[in-house]
């Protein structure tokens, strides 16, 4: 086993190195890995349906999608990940178990009672604490999962607070869960690194073959170029999602404004407006213009500074009608 | 069409005949020069229940031995490897509505898309026929067993 102690938080830079492992490497790995605040949502979530896009906006936290399935997870220097990337043998398959109990041992190191539940979280009594999601491509298989220690709970329910009844779609759904932190078990307090050092040396003691691994400078321009051409961009950590429906209303002093949306690859194919609201000059203009561009707030926001919102809308503001896109 | 069955404890493999399978999993069934896909028993019953499944799109050029979507089950994504070149033409629209078709009949209803080959004469050459991918299966469904009857 390779083992490696990721020296970044940055979430683009962890997550594409799981794919480089996945994909470009033959050997079998165990990282532990600590992400600044970020989404990590599932590889079939629509992005939009799963954040809370205000809060992430205020506060600029990056999304990304993974590789595996699953939820939406919020990630802190409060949260511990853990990721085997491993030659799949026909064994490991849905087999959350072989990959959780390293952790449920280390955790009885220092007289915690944690238990699998379901196929694919972790509890200390009953409250989650630990959830995992596994990606398999040929022969190569990937098990991450994560470990909250001391993290803000209150950031992980706000920035995952989305509004699912504005999309129609086929896309995972996030399910919330009672969750809590390792240090709340403790009885003597450790740090988030004395934490990840126990839980490397628990993967020693089950790995007889083991050495710690440093990427190369090549590994490093790869690793690199993933996040460049793939997890930093749009495209891929909005725009992979197929197909949804979008709608939103809200009654304005001006009237009621209702928007629908029918997007694809993360880009608008069609629009209506509708309402009861004032207008000097057909909403049609606008419905044309917002055609095939993203549904992205700065391309939205864009597209409606090209009009006088006021010869549309009487007594909304621009701002009001771009809010009704998220 | 008939299909080759073997018995394995309480489950049964099917293994339809007169079409070519691909080692990651997924059958093909060629027409002139179009051909339909889908995914193996084999590969649906070691998956277990798909939540939904995820496609390349109508137009993308696809890479024998690359990958072409994927499925979902319960938390784990599984990359669908495509056993041919080619261009996809048509997704099967009621599989991606319905993805359990994939579990109920993954030879007939839970086909997945249809490409046009580029060279299939040479993406043969990295393909089963049906007796020898009941072989193959057997294998698996074998080292499967085995090494779970060892849990």
């Amino acid at each position: 086993m390779h083992l490696i102690d990721s020296k970044s938080s940055d979430p683009y830079f962890n997550i594409a190195t799981e794919e480089f492992l996945l994909r470009h490497k033959k050997e079998d790995y165990f990282a532990l890995y600590i992400n600044s605040p970020s989404i990590i949502i599932g590889k079939n979530q629509n992005a939009l349906s799963e954040i809370n896009v205000e809060y992430v906006k205020k506060n600029k936290i990056p999304v990304v999608r993974r590789l595996s399935g699953g939820g939406a997870v919020y990630h802190s220097m409060g949260n511990l990940n853990f990721s085997f990337i491993i030659k799949d043998s026909k064994n490991n398959f849905m087999n959350f178990k072989k990959f959780t109990t390293p952790i449920i041992e280390a955790l009885k190191g220092l007289s915690i009672n944690a238990e699998n539940t379901g196929r694919n979280d972790l509890v200390i009594e009953g409250k989650k604490f630990s959830g995992n999601a596994q990606f398999k491509s040929k022969d190569r298989f990937l098990h991450h999962g994560t470990l909250l220690f001391s993290s803000n709970i209150s950031e992980v329910s706000k920035s995952l607070n989305a509004d699912t009844v504005k999309f129609e779609d086929k896309s995972t759904k996030s399910v919330a869960a009672r969750v809590t932190n390792i240090t709340d078990y403790l009885k003597e307090k450790i740090t988030i690194e004395e934490f990840k050092e126990l839980i490397f040396k628990q993967i020693i003691a089950d790995n007889l073959e083991h050495h710690f691994y440093e990427f190369s400078a090549e590994d490093l321009d790869e690793i690199n170029n993933l996040v460049k051409t793939k997890y930093e961009t749009w495209d891929w950590n909005y725009g992979y999602f197929p197909k949804y429906n979008f709608k939103n209303k809200k009654k304005f002093p001006g009237g009621l404004v209702e928007i629908y949306l029918d997007v694809e690859d993360g880009i608008i194919k069609n629009s209506k407006i509708y309402g009861d609201f004032f207008s000097k000059l057909d909403v049609d203009d606008i419905e044309k213009a917002l055609k095939d561009i993203r549904h992205d707030e700065n391309k939205i926001s864009g597209t409606l500074a090209k009009f006088n919102i006021h010869d549309y809308f009487l007594n909304i503001t621009e701002d009001e009608i771009l809010g009704l896109f998220f | 069409m008939s299909y080759k069955e073997y018995i394995y404890d309480k489950f049964i493999f099917k293994v339809k005949n007169g079409i070519y399978y691909h080692k990651d999993g997924c059958w093909i069934e060629v027409g002139g020069n179009i051909a339909t896909m889908g995914v193996s028993d084999l590969f649906q019953t070691l998956i277990g229940d798909v939540a939904s499944v995820a496609l390349y799109g109508i137009g993308v050029n696809i890479v024998q031995g690359e990958p072409m979507g994927d499925i979902e089950t319960m938390k784990t994504s599984i990359e669908l490897i495509s056993p041919v070149t080619g261009t996809i033409t048509e997704h099967n629209k009621q599989v991606t509505e319905t993805p359990e078709l994939i579990n109920s009949d993954p030879y007939g209803e839970g086909w997945l898309l249809k490409v046009e080959l580029k060279n299939f004469e040479s993406d043969k050459l990295n393909l089963m026929d049906s007796s020898k991918y009941f072989d193959y299966m057997k294998q698996q469904v074998e080292e499967e067993g085995r090494k779970l009857g060892k849990e």
